[in-house]
C-alpha cells in the first residue's frame, strides 16, 4: 500500500520529467523506494549494454555518471543521518538533565515531611472532610447529646404515664422517694422536692 | 428504652436469673424464704430509686451497640454504624414494686475515641467486656479493656461478665471451642460468661436479665446494710442475702 502510494507519487513526477533516469536528478532527500527501483532499472538497462554492441561506450559512460550520482546521494543521507542522530542524543541529553533537576527537587520537598515529626500529620485545607474540631469540643457535644436524650427519655415516660392515667399516683410515689436521701449528693437531699424522680435518675455519674 | 417504661413483666420466667454456664458465673442460686417476701415489700419503702451504671466495653465492631439495642429495643440493624465516644440506654426494671434501672453506657470500640469513652467508666457497678465469637483475636483484647475499665474503679464492688457475641456467625463446634478459651479468660478475670447474637437475639434477655438480678441484688445488700442496722445486727449478711434474692425471686416470678 505505502509502495503504490509512492507510485503513484512516482508516475506523476515521472510524467513530468519522463523517465526512470529522472529519479538520478532528485534531492537525495526526496527519494522514494520507488526512485531506487528507478535508479537499479536504469544502472541494470546499461550494465546488460555492457556486454556486446555498439552500444558498450556510451553505457560505460552512463553508469559511470549514475554511479557518481548515487555515490554523492549516499554520501549526502549518510551526513544527514549522522547529523539528525547527534542532534537527537544532544535532546535527549538535556532532557536527561532535566529529568534529574525534577527529581532533586522531588527528593528534597519530600525531604521536609520527615522534619514535621513522626506524629504530626499534613491536613489538606481544601478537603471539606479534613479533622477541624477539637476533642472537648467533641466532648461538649456528646455530653449535651446524653442530656437530650436523657430529656427525652423523661418526657415519653411522662407522656406514657399521662396516657395511662397513673400521672398523679406516679408524683406521689416520686415525692416519697425524692424525701429519701441520695448518696450521690446529699447536700442536697433536703431540698430535693424540686427535682422530679426522673432527674435524679439522670444525675449521670462521669468524668468532666 | 421505650419497652421498659412499662413495670417490667410479671411473667418473667425465674430461669432468667440463672447463669449461663457454671464454669464461669459469679454467683450460685439460694433457696428462697416465701416468708421474707412480706419483708422485702415493707422495705421498698426505704429502699427509693435504685440506678445502676453497667459499662460495656471492648473492640471495634464486636457488636456492643447491636446486642444493646436487641435488649433495650429489640431491634438489629445489619449495617455497621461506629459509635461516636460514647452512647447510653436506660432500662427500666420494677421489682416488687421498687423501681430499679441499668443505665448502661455504650463505649466506642474506635481507638481514637477511647479518651472520650474512658472517661465514662468511673462509677460502674458492672463491666461488660465484649468480644466476637467469629474473630478470636477479640477475646484478646477483653483483657486490656477491662483493666483500663477497672482503673477507673474501686474493683471489689463491681460484677464482671465476659460475653461473646455473634453466636449465629459460628458453628457449634467452633463456639464450644472458643467458649473453652473464653471460660478461662473470664475465670482470669473474674468474670461471668455468656454467649449470645445480637442478630437472633438468642440469650440476650437472659443475659441481661441476669445482670439486672445481680446488680439489683448487690444494691439491695447495700441499702438494706445501711437503713436496717437491726438485721445488720441479728446478722448476717445471710438474711439481708436471702432478702434480696426473695426480692428477685417474686419480681421475676
Ligand atoms: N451476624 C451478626 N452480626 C452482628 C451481631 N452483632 C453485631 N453484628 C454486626 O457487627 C457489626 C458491628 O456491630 P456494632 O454493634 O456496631 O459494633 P460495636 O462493637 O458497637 O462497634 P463500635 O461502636 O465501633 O465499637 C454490625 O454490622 C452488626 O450488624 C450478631 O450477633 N450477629
Ligand atoms: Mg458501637
Amino acid at each position: 500500500m505505502q509502495r503504490g502510494g509512492e507510485g503513484e507519487e512516482e508516475e506523476e513526477d515521472g510524467e513530468d520529467d519522463g523517465g526512470p533516469e529522472s529519479a538520478l536528478q532528485k534531492s537525495p532527500f526526496q527519494l522514494t523506494a520507488e526512485d531506487v527501483y528507478d535508479i537499479s532499472s536504469v544502472v541494470g538497462r546499461d550494465l546488460l549494454q555492457l556486454s556486446a554492441g555498439p552500444e558498450v561506450p556510451a553505457a560505460a559512460a552512463r553508469l559511470q555518471f549514475s554511479m557518481v550520482r548515487v555515490l554523492e546521494m549516499l554520501e549526502a543521507l549518510v551526513s544527514e543521518g549522522s547529523l539528525t542522530e547527534e542532534q537527537l542524543r544532544m535532546e535527549r541529553d538535556s532532557l536527561r538533565a532535566e529529568l534529574e533537576a525534577l527529581r532533586g527537587r522531588a527528593a528534597a520537598g519530600s525531604a521536609q515531611q520527615p522534619n514535621l515529626g513522626p506524629d504530626k500529620m499534613v491536613i489538606d485545607l481544601t478537603d471539606p472532610n479534613r479533622p477541624r474540631f477539637t476533642l472537648q469540643e467533641l466532648r461538649d457535644v456528646l455530653q449535651e447529646r446524653n442530656q437530650l436524650k436523657a430529656q427525652l427519655l423523661v418526657v415519653q415516660e411522662e407522656l406514657q404515664c399521662y396516657k395511662s392515667g397513673i400521672i398523679s399516683q406516679r408524683k406521689d410515689q416520686a415525692k416519697e422517694l425524692e424525701k429519701e436521701p441520695c448518696d450521690s449528693n446529699p447536700s442536697t437531699s433536703k431540698d430535693s422536692h424540686e427535682k422530679t424522680i426522673i432527674k435524679r435518675l439522670f444525675s449521670f455519674k462521669h468524668g468532666k | 428504652c421505650a419497652s421498659a417504661l412499662l413495670p417490667s413483666n410479671p411473667n418473667y420466667p425465674f430461669s432468667l436469673t440463672r447463669w449461663y454456664t457454671p464454669e464461669a458465673c459469679l454467683q450460685f442460686k439460694d433457696h428462697f424464704h416465701a416468708q421474707l417476701r412480706t419483708a422485702c415489700q415493707q422495705s421498698t419503702g426505704t429502699t427509693g430509686l435504685k440506678i445502676s451504671k453497667v459499662v460495656v466495653v471492648g473492640d471495634v465492631y464486636v457488636g456492643k451497640t447491636s446486642l444493646i439495642h436487641r435488649f433495650c429495643k429489640d431491634r438489629f440493624e445489619r449495617d455497621y454504624k461506629a459509635t461516636i465516644g460514647v452512647d447510653f440506654e436506660i432500662e427500666r426494671f420494677e421489682i416488687v414494686g421498687i423501681p430499679y434501672n441499668l443505665q448502661i453506657w455504650d463505649t466506642a470500640g474506635q481507638e481514637k475515641f477511647k479518651c472520650i469513652a474512658s472517661a465514662y467508666y468511673r462509677g460502674a457497678e458492672v463491666i461488660i467486656t465484649v468480644f466476637d465469637l467469629a474473630d478470636i483475636q477479640t477475646l484478646d483484647h477483653t483483657k486490656q479493656w477491662l483493666e483500663d475499665a477497672l482503673r477507673e474503679n474501686e474493683a471489689n464492688s463491681i460484677f464482671i461478665f465476659l460475653v461473646g457475641t455473634k453466636k449465629d456467625l459460628v458453628s457449634d463446634a467452633v463456639c464450644e471451642r472458643t467458649e473453652l478459651d473464653a471460660i478461662r479468660f473470664a475465670n482470669d478475670m473474674q468474670a461471668e460468661y455468656w454467649s449470645v447474637s445480637a442478630k437472633t437475639g438468642e440469650n440476650v434477655k437472659e443475659f441481661f436479665s441476669r445482670v439486672a438480678a445481680l446488680a439489683f441484688e448487690q444494691s439491695m445488700i447495700r441499702e438494706l446494710e445501711k437503713t436496717t442496722g437491726h438485721m445488720a445486727q441479728i446478722g448476717t449478711g445471710n438474711l439481708i442475702r436471702m432478702l434480696s434474692f426473695a426480692c428477685l425471686y417474686f419480681a421475676f416470678l
